[in-house]
């Protein structure tokens, strides 16, 4: 119970009677969201109650300096006194009270969402490499703070080397009192028997016990009589006290090195804004454009867009302009795609992820697709090059570009994309055939 | 929302309330001082967030679980967020009432809220249509509303947490229960039950519990004893026709006799416990919110009146805070439109300064050789309003002057406090208004010669004078005008106003007092819809006229009247309402979807008479080649509902014409106005 609750399940049910998102990008009113920020109107029905005809009611109003003449039409009704406990009266006489809330999306969502509904699997891929980060201490060193030695390594290291180099002293020191023997037979044994010991520890042995060789009278009277000790069951009697700690033993741990690739993106729009462009195809490619940019954006870490406006000239335009810009003269789209190549040299192939959609109604100067763009778009590297041709009113004559393209790289190119949206009913279908071209490639 | 305040948060809040104490303490004396009622006020501070939730919440901290909060939250949220939105005031109508404080106010703020809060406690206990609500419980004192509302919530959340109901059902009952909330008897008592003169014999309740006890399945039910077969063996019986008079209050009437509507079996069955105890809780705050919607034009008025007369007259703003609350009140009353605050206060201005008029006119009425005829020729208006100004002495009150008081008349004087004063008990500089009496403060206020209201006396109309001059008791004679000045009781602006505040509501406040010099000022106009032009057109600028709009607006909440007509229409337990027209046919559309939803509250056909204006298409063709206006013809329409589709058919005139009243008039339209 309590506030939060009802918010949370404001949400719920918003999610529930949100516009399905096909329906949303293909005839929905894109122009209530912002970047980072998508809006999807929810249906919410204001409840019915019975109130008086708006029309028939009619109200009153409030002059701005004087009482306005008799007949003269007053516009929208002024908000009356009586009205809103509760706000948001606004009903359409008539109308059953529809009423529009928005469902919020963050792009991330959004992606997810068109993922679902559409079916797509576009994995970005992480390319700049934006940090080295830190990851665990898994690497070792020769020096470095105390805190970071490794002493486990250490301490296994010393009994190693102990393990390795150490014998039975008193075993030998018995064996240096057998009669008449030399240090030099003391030592040919030791080494039959794989001791790690030296001649001059053997000497120094042979010389302290002097006096009471004879002892034993053969190394077989050792042998049967002087219980032998491995190292294991020494290190036992004696304890780890006496495993040697050497400095050429220590080691410093130190993180290793992760090097975290982020998944950037940079998407170039291009639009023909020549005459031919007239409003609904304006339109539709903003249609197209605007969840294609949600989408990427959704998709990838870090996304940065480029707008390019062309007629037989191109310019870069801030996101505001794009969709709004016309101008008059002929098309030539290659001069997009020269500027496009400049402005790409700012986002290396190496550490980007490129996406380059360019949309218009297929008009092209003669010649400029064959001889200028496809080299053009070969040479740019990119994840995926896409045209996408509005063309409301059905194929004008000289209008090619997109078919040359077909044409050119083939209906199966892993990174070119070729779209016809005729209507808003093609959105969908045309966002579809896009993201799913890039796909394939990574088969 | 339960937030976790840190300590810090709790405590900066404490200084806030430290500060504001005296200002509140302050402010609840002077209040009463000026003869103010007020119920006793908790004071809350909050911050910006908790406004906003409270704001959602309509004001009360807790309230039944519903998505329609959440909604209303973020839309506030966002709201704030680009408009930076700031909300000066929340008070809620409860004995003790509380009113929340956001702390990010300044003090001038927070001393005009205060002041404003006082009024509204003031209005709240005092006037009578809230008493409506209090009155049918046995302490009538107690409102308890932050309680009852709490109470709501608990009862609905555990509805909604009960494993065998789906919440969202409780959500959709709570919906198909506010669709209908203005359809209560706001002007009567609240009772929790509704006594009607139900159907003598419940024919088809008995059987169809004798049928459960059979143990049948609905599905046989339905083919074996359907409705039809119920019917048949009622019809035999004598007919049933209730209620005797019109019900206003469907709410009631549904909770009575509805039923739910059961989508298996396709029938009505009794309502679950849970949906009649929502209905119920409902209705009633349907009723406890229902004196708001009443007086919304008085108590905003009340309130911004006498916070202006504590702020600014009796400069409870200190010298440094002033121009910041002038500030805060420009923008309150300066927002367009008819605002309530500037037309309630400027409705209660009126209220005061006629009957302090009326009073002075009374007594230079009754000086010897004056008459309603020769009054304004022989008193010169300069030299009345000087004798009424405020003597010196009670005008300027300082630590310096209090011994002048000692001339004034003993009525003016709060004694007792005077002495303390004297004793340097109280700060008289900061609270000069202490050493008065209520009297003492009238005067001290005296409306009619504040420099805004200096030509309001010489303004009355020869009309008036003759009625008060015709009406006036001779019950005294007074030799001179100065003798008749002396004899002006100050406080009889202030005692009209006390006893309005206690009887009127919005209809009858704006009936009474809304008046042609307050609507020319003001530029008022009506405006109608053309159905040549599809256009609304100024259609008047006459003051009743306006008047009779504005009226339509706060008549029953500004909503149709819809009533009960039968509740056992056709014979076979449907439900008929009828709409009583006053000449403004209702939204069709929306009366479709009510119906719908009064459907599920009744669990069988739901019916609706109504009046319709239908203009051909022909007409209008014709009417817009002539710039004129095309006749509409009324006719009778019954809208039925059946569960599963609307009809609407005509029925003859006789059917409908009880419905129609034929002595009120809301058109505007003059005959030629679109030339």
């Amino acid at each position: 119970m309590g506030l939060r609750d009802d918010v949370e399940r404001f949400r719920e049910v918003g999610e529930q009677r949100r516009e399905d998102l096909a329906e949303f990008i293909q005839y929905g009113d894109l122009g209530q969201s912002r970047p980072g920020e998508i809006k999807i109107p929810v249906k919410i029905v204001s409840l019915p109650e019975f109130a008086y005809d708006q029309r028939d009611k009619g109200g009153v109003g409030q002059g701005d300096g004087g009482t306005p003449d008799v007949g003269q039409p007053v516009g929208q009704p002024q908000p009356q006194p009586g009205d809103g406990d509760d706000d948001g009266d606004g009903d359409e006489p008539g109308e059953d009270g529809g009423e529009h809330e928005y469902y919020e999306m963050d792009p991330e969502e959004f992606a997810q969402e068109l993922d679902e509904e559409l079916g797509l699997e576009l994995e970005p891929k992480g390319k700049k490499v934006i940090e080295e980060k830190e990851g665990p201490f898994t690497d070792l060193t020769r020096s470095g703070p105390d805190s970071t030695l490794d002493f486990e390594r250490m301490f296994k290291e010393g009994l190693k080397r102990k393990l390795a180099m150490d014998f039975d002293e008193e075993f030998l020191y018995e064996l240096c009192k057998v009669e008449g023997i030399t240090p030099r037979e003391v030592f040919e044994w030791a080494r039959g028997k794989n001791l790690p010991v030296s001649m001059a520890w053997v000497e120094e042995a042979h010389s302290e016990v002097d006096d009471e060789r004879g002892k034993w009278a053969s190394i077989e009277a050792v042998e049967a009589n002087v219980e032998r000790e491995s190292v294991q069951q020494k290190i036992r009697r004696e304890g780890i006290k006496h495993v040697p700690f050497r400095r050429e033993d220590e080691r410093y741990r130190y993180p290793e090195i992760i090097e975290e690739k982020e998944k950037n993106v940079v998407v170039v729009n291009i639009r023909d804004v020549s005459g031919s462009m007239r409003e609904k195809k304006r339109e539709l490619v903003e249609r197209t454009f605007t969840p294609l940019d949600w989408y990427l954006q959704g998709k990838y870490d870090n996304a940065e867009f480029v707008y390019i406006a062309h007629d037989a000239d191109a310019w870069e335009v801030e996101r505001g302009d794009f969709f709004g810009i016309r101008s008059g003269g002929g098309t030539k789209i290659s001069s997009a795609y020269d500027l496009a190549a400049e402005l790409l040299e700012e986002y290396p192939w190496s550490d980007w992820n490129r996406y380059v959609f360019a949309a218009g109604d297929s008009e092209n100067s003669s010649n400029d697709t064959e001889e200028r763009v496809i080299p053009l778009m070969e040479e740019i590297d990119a994840n995926l090059h896409a045209y996408v041709e509005t063309q409301p009113s059905g194929n004008a004559i000289n209008a090619t570009h997109a078919e040359e393209l077909e044409r050119h790289f083939g209906h199966d190119a892993d990174d070119v994309a070729v779209a016809y949206v005729n209507s808003e009913a093609d959105v969908a279908d045309a966002i579809y055939e896009i993201l799913s071209t890039e796909g394939e490639s990574d088969e | 929302m339960s937030k976790i305040n840190s300590n810090a948060d709790r405590f900066r809040k404490q200084v806030i309330a430290g500060e504001l104490e005296e200002p509140v303490d302050e402010a609840r004396n002077l209040a009463q001082k000026l003869g103010l009622e007020p119920y006793p006020v908790n004071y809350w501070i909050i911050d910006y967030d908790e406004m906003n939730e409270l704001i959602a919440y309509g004001g009360f901290q807790s309230r039944y679980p519903h998505w329609r909060w959440g909604m209303a939250y973020d839309r506030q949220q966002k709201q704030g967020q680009y408009t930076g939105g700031k909300a000066f005031e929340i008070v809620n109508n409860d004995n003790p009432s509380h009113a929340f404080l956001q702390e990010s106010n300044t003090m001038a703020d927070q001393k005009a809220v205060i002041t404003h809060v006082e009024a509204h406690a003031d209005f709240f206990s005092n006037n009578e249509w809230f008493g409506l609500f209090t009155s049918g419980q046995a302490d009538e004192g107690a409102v308890n509303a932050a309680a009852m509302l709490e109470r709501h919530a608990r009862a609905i959340d555990e509805y909604m947490s009960d494993p065998e109901i789906d919440r969202a059902e409780v959500e959709k009952w709570i919906d198909h229960c506010l669709s209908l909330e203005d359809n209560i008897d706001q002007h009567q008592v609240f009772e929790r039950r509704l006594e009607i003169d139900g159907p003598t014999e419940q024919l088809d309740e008995d059987l169809a519990e004798k049928l459960d006890e059979l143990g049948l399945s609905e599905e046989i039910k339905g083919e074996v004893f359907d409705e039809e077969w119920l019917e048949k063996l009622e019809a035999d019986d004598e007919q049933v026709t209730f209620p005797e008079q019109p019900q206003k209050d469907i709410l009631a009437f549904v909770r009575e006799y509805g039923k739910q509507y059961d989508e298996e079996s396709g029938r009505g069955v009794e309502m679950e416990p849970w949906q009649r105890d929502v209905l119920d809780m409902m209705r009633t705050e349907a009723y406890y919110f229902a004196a708001q919607k009443m007086t919304k034009i008085m108590n905003e008025g009340w309130a911004a009146y006498w916070e202006s007369v504590m702020m600014t007259d009796e400069t409870f703003a200190g010298d440094d805070e002033f121009l910041n609350y002038a500030d805060h009140m420009a923008k309150v009353l300066g927002s367009g439109g008819l605002n309530p605050y500037s037309l309630g206060m400027e409705l209660w201005e009126y209220v005061e300064n006629t009957t302090n008029r009326r009073e002075v006119l009374e007594r230079l009425l009754r000086v010897e050789g004056i008459s309603w005829r020769n009054l304004t020729e022989v008193v010169d208006f300069n030299d009345v309003l000087e004798a009424l100004e405020p003597p010196e002495a009670i005008d300027t009150i300082t630590a310096e002057t209090l011994e002048a008081l000692e001339d004034v008349p003993e009525a003016w004087i709060d004694r007792e406090a005077l002495e303390r004063a004297y004793e340097g008990e109280i700060d008289v500089d900061r609270y000069p208004w202490k050493v008065l009496s209520e009297t003492g403060l009238a005067r001290r206020h005296y409306s009619l010669v504040k420099p805004q209201n200096r030509g309001f006396l010489a303004r009355v109309s020869q009309n008036e004078l003759e009625r008060i001059g015709r009406y006036l008791f001779d019950d005294a004679r007074y030799a001179s005008i100065e003798e008749a000045l002396a004899a002006v009781d100050y406080t009889a602006g202030w005692d009209r106003m006390f006893d309005v505040r206690e009887s009127h509501n919005d209809v009858t406040f704006l009936d009474e007092f809304l008046t042609e010099e307050f609507i020319t000022e003001n530029n008022y106009f009506t405006y109608e819809h053309s159905a040549a032009t599809g256009q609304f057109h100024v259609a008047s600028d006459a003051a009743e006229d306006v008047k009779k709009k504005l009226l339509l607006q706060f008549t029953n909440f500004g909503k149709p009247t819809i009533a009960v007509y039968d509740g056992n229409y056709n014979n076979a337990n449907e439900l008929l309402i009828g709409h009583q027209y006053n000449g403004v046919m209702l939204d069709l559309g929306q009366a479709r979807a009510t119906l719908e939803r009064l459907f599920e509250l009744w669990g069988r056909p739901v019916n609706l008479l109504t009046i319709v204006k239908e203009v051909n298409e022909h007409d209008i063709e014709v009417a817009k080649r002539r710039n004129r206006e095309p006749e509409a013809e009324e006719r009778g329409k019954l809208i039925r509902y059946d569960g599963t589709e609307t009809t609407i058919e005509d029925v003859p005139w006789e059917e409908v014409e009880h419905l129609a009243a034929d002595d009120v008039d809301y058109d505007t339209k003059p005959d030629e106005w679109l030339a």
